[in-house]
């Protein structure tokens, strides 16, 4: 702890009244709340890569009997249910939450217990979906879709689980989005104008709105398949007057939303690494935070893409098509932005950078295969098929994955105090980028080519399969073992990494003005925010002073 | 995969369209960033240039990108079109009365394909077509939703309980074409498969008339016994 500057307004920590674990569990603190979000998110993703690897040795071979179809399709709704809503999503609000009150300077969030409902509401829904193996697990694929959801083609209380789940997680993150909202309209720092708000608190509010609005479709859609399981409901009966379409319109405006969500969040965090990292601004600010709010517009209306194939009338799937391209622009322009950041800088290739870097390329696989499939008849071929899975891999693994382990690298030493290994990070990079080439392009050859469908419990020999998917399987193995490595350095880097200082990477924005962890009320004096770039300023402004007066700047800071 | 109906060379040419999109956005942005992750690593020397840039060149990247999304647009929607094109049904072809189109009922069910036939045959897992026919399938489902899926000779489309959807296909050589369901339909999904025989306009009477013979004897006999007093 260095010397206080203002004695009087420095609380060296009351002394720990509780446990640590009483004090977790109590907090309405955001950095606390964002650490249960985010090492929760964490320990899904290994839920989720042990799931996904079950069900590739099952189509490691043809015809394969390694695992029943019914389990098969257990594991497929664990893992779809685990990836989105108890991984991806609140690792990239975990990280909003933790992270955007200190950008904007301030000393909590607007409206902490909601966020803290938000949060163990989030770890109720996956106890709830955990507990099903007590019981019978949801076995109604990714997206459960009516009638087969419905209680007449599924009787056992597997899908209720999944709704209750899905649905309690779903309340937690937008009660969360309700306080970050809150929060950036109230608490931001004097002179912290939305102009001069960082990329990723922009990404923050663009984030929590799109999640207010979309939690809200599909928290009606999962009340209404209550309704018809539990009480008779006929919403999506078909052979009762209902309507099975309209499931897929409100499920789908949530996934699409939550996919551009995550896409948001991942080119949010690269956009405060990569500045950083170059040591340049961002090439223009403006023009990547009005490409991010359109991305959230423009890919959430794009919802109807999923539903080519099902009687919706031409019209709408234009309109599904005009969406889906118009997002060449904005996505262009980020990425744009991004290269003309990086380009005549000073890069410092650190692991975050790595990892960003990483996120980039997979997204823009990902979304260039894309393409593809929103082209209205080209959908109608590639659809339902392994080509979709890898498209789909390839943007969610870059953007979670990928742009969520940039973002751990990059704020670990915020929230720990520690540096994670650079070594270790740079070898799971790797084994990652390897592993993720290994196991999804092969499956983009298998849909395209041979048409092999999607969430299929096993495929026939003879069809030209059988290689793709060996080796697919060996590629989820070593992106699984590169995925490993991360978590494990995370692990070990809490207590045993290089300890990182407060301002550890030299950025601009106000979280490294914090201490590392940050006290409890997060700064002892409120910045006066005078640039989009506060910490440069505050940084040219003790040295200035140093400079004059011959002091040392804050102790254990180092300006990078 | 070879073509075999005019959809699907118009549903191939758009693949090759999107296929060539994404390569040349993905080398563009690929390559672009490893560009400048390559060449400007940093050394001993000083701060770099603190530049940012204007409106004018965001103007300019994002109106190229725009004429790209456009034209791909148009192109998307003329190719769109064309595969949707009712084939006219050729020489080859079964010589309806009045031109009408050959028009059956596809019934996805868990977890087999009935298909019923204009003149009260029908069949399970085997549709059987005339070649160079203008064939209009009308898509239905008893339970839930399964997509009908013959890659080589239609465009996928979903069978949704209390809708009908409808794909329209001539097949333009005989043989035998694979087809699946393409949607989880629950536990055998991966069993749902169909197969489409495409045979001269002679074989498919031959055959509907068979299969409606067979169904009238089968009936028949149940009747038969059930008028003896037996159960059948």
């Amino acid at each position: 702890m260095s010397a206080p500057r203002n004695p009087e307004l420095v609380v060296d920590g009351f002394p720990p009244r509780r446990a640590r674990w009483a004090q977790l569990a109590t907090s309405p603190d955001h950095k606390d709340l964002g650490r249960i979000l985010i090492a929760g998110a964490l320990g899904f993703l290994f839920m989720a890569v042990v799931e996904l690897l079950l069900m590739r040795l099952q189509l490691a071979v043809p015809e394969n009997t390694f695992m029943p179809p019914v389990t098969f399709n257990r594991m497929l709704s664990l893992y779809g249910a685990t990836a989105i809503f108890l991984f991806a999503l609140p690792l990239a609000l975990g990280f909003f939450y933790y992270v955007a009150p200190l950008q904007i300077g301030a000393r909590g969030t607007a409206l902490p217990r909601l966020g803290q409902l938000g949060t163990w509401l989030f770890v109720g829904g996956a106890a709830v979906l955990y507990a099903t193996f007590l019981f019978t697990p949801p076995e109604a694929g990714v997206n459960p879709l009516p009638p087969l959801s419905g209680l007449v083609y599924t009787a056992n209380n597997g899908i209720d689980a999944w709704l209750a789940a899905c649905g309690l997680a779903t309340l937690g993150f937008v009660l969360i989005s309700i306080d970050l909202v809150a929060t950036l309209r109230r608490l931001r720092a004097p002179g912290m104008a939305w102009r001069r708000l960082p990329v990723f608190s922009w990404s923050a509010a663009i984030s929590a709105w799109l999640t207010i609005a979309i939690g809200a479709v599909l928290l009606a859609a999962i009340a209404m398949l209550l309704i018809d399981r539990n009480y008779e409901g006929i919403f999506f009966a078909g052979s009762a007057g209902g309507a099975p379409l309209l499931w897929q319109h409100l499920s789908w405006i949530f996934y699409t939303g939550a996919y551009m969500l995550i896409l948001i969040f991942a080119l949010g965090a690269v956009a405060e690494i990569a500045p950083a990292l170059a040591r340049k601004p961002l090439f223009n600010r403006n023009a990547v935070i009005g490409s991010l709010v359109a991305i959230a517009v423009l890919g959430t209306l794009a919802w109807m893409q999923n539903m080519y194939t099902a009687p919706i009338g031409l019209g709408w799937m234009y309109f599904a098509m005009v969406m889906s391209l118009a997002l060449i622009v904005p996505f262009g322009l980020v990425l744009f932005n991004l290269i003309a950041t990086l380009n005549g800088g000073a890069i410092r290739m650190r692991a975050p950078l790595l990892f960003a870097a990483g996120a980039i390329v997979a997204i823009v696989i990902g979304l260039a295969s894309e393409l593809s499939h929103s082209l209205v008849a080209a959908g109608w071929r590639l659809q339902h098929t392994t080509d979709s899975t890898a498209a789909t891999h390839f943007a969610l693994v870059g953007g979670a994955v990928f742009g969520g382990f940039a973002a751990l690298h990059w704020w670990f030493p915020k929230m720990t105090g520690r540096t994670m290994g650079e070594t270790l990070g740079r070898l799971s990079f790797w084994t990652m980028a390897i592993g993720l080439l290994v196991a999804f392009v092969p499956l983009f050859l298998a849909g395209s080519e041979h048409d092999q469908v999607i969430d299929a419990y096993k495929f026939f020999a003879g069809e030209g399969l059988d290689a793709y998917n060996l080796i697919a399987t060996i590629g989820a193995f070593v992106l699984a073992a590169g995925i490993f490595l991360t978590l494990a350095n995370a692990i070990l880097s809490r207590e045993g990494g290089r300890p990182a200082g407060h301002d550890a990477w030299g950025a601009d924005s106000l979280e490294w003005f914090a201490l590392s962890p940050p006290e409890p009320h997060n700064f002892d004096q409120l910045p006066d925010v005078r640039s989009a770039r506060p910490m440069r300023d505050i940084r040219a402004a003790i040295a200035h002073r140093s400079a004059r007066e011959e002091r040392p700047a804050r102790e254990r800071q180092p300006v990078a | 995969m070879s073509p075999h109906s005019p959809a699907i060379d118009q549903i191939d040419t758009l693949l090759w369209i999107g296929f060539a999109a994404a390569v040349i956005l993905g080398v563009a942005a690929i390559g672009g960033l490893l560009y400048a992750l390559g060449r400007n690593r940093a050394g001993r020397g000083a701060e770099p240039r603190q530049v940012t840039g204007g409106a004018g060149i965001q103007l300019r990247v994002g109106g190229a990108l725009g004429v790209f999304a456009v034209t791909l647009l148009v192109l998307g929607i003329v190719f769109t079109d064309q595969a949707r094109q009712a084939p006219a049904t050729g020489p080859a072809g079964l010589q309806a009365k009045g031109g009408e189109p050959l028009t059956i009922t596809a019934t996805g069910q868990q977890w087999l394909w009935r298909y019923q036939y204009p003149n009260e045959a029908f069949s399970y897992y085997r549709l059987v077509v005339p070649v160079d026919t203008e064939v209009r399938l009308k898509l239905v489902s008893t339970d839930v939703v399964h997509t009908w899926d013959v890659p080589d000779l239609a465009a996928k489309a979903d069978a949704v309980p209390g809708k009908t959807n409808e794909v329209v296909f001539r097949a333009d050589e005989e043989g035998t074409y694979d087809g699946r369901a393409a949607t989880l339909s629950g536990q055998a999904y991966a069993q749902m498969r169909t197969a489409i025989e495409v045979v001269s306009p002679a074989r498919y009477a031959a055959f509907v008339k068979t299969r409606q013979d067979d169904i009238q004897a089968a009936q028949d006999r149940v009747v038969k016994l059930i008028e003896n007093g037996e159960t059948p």
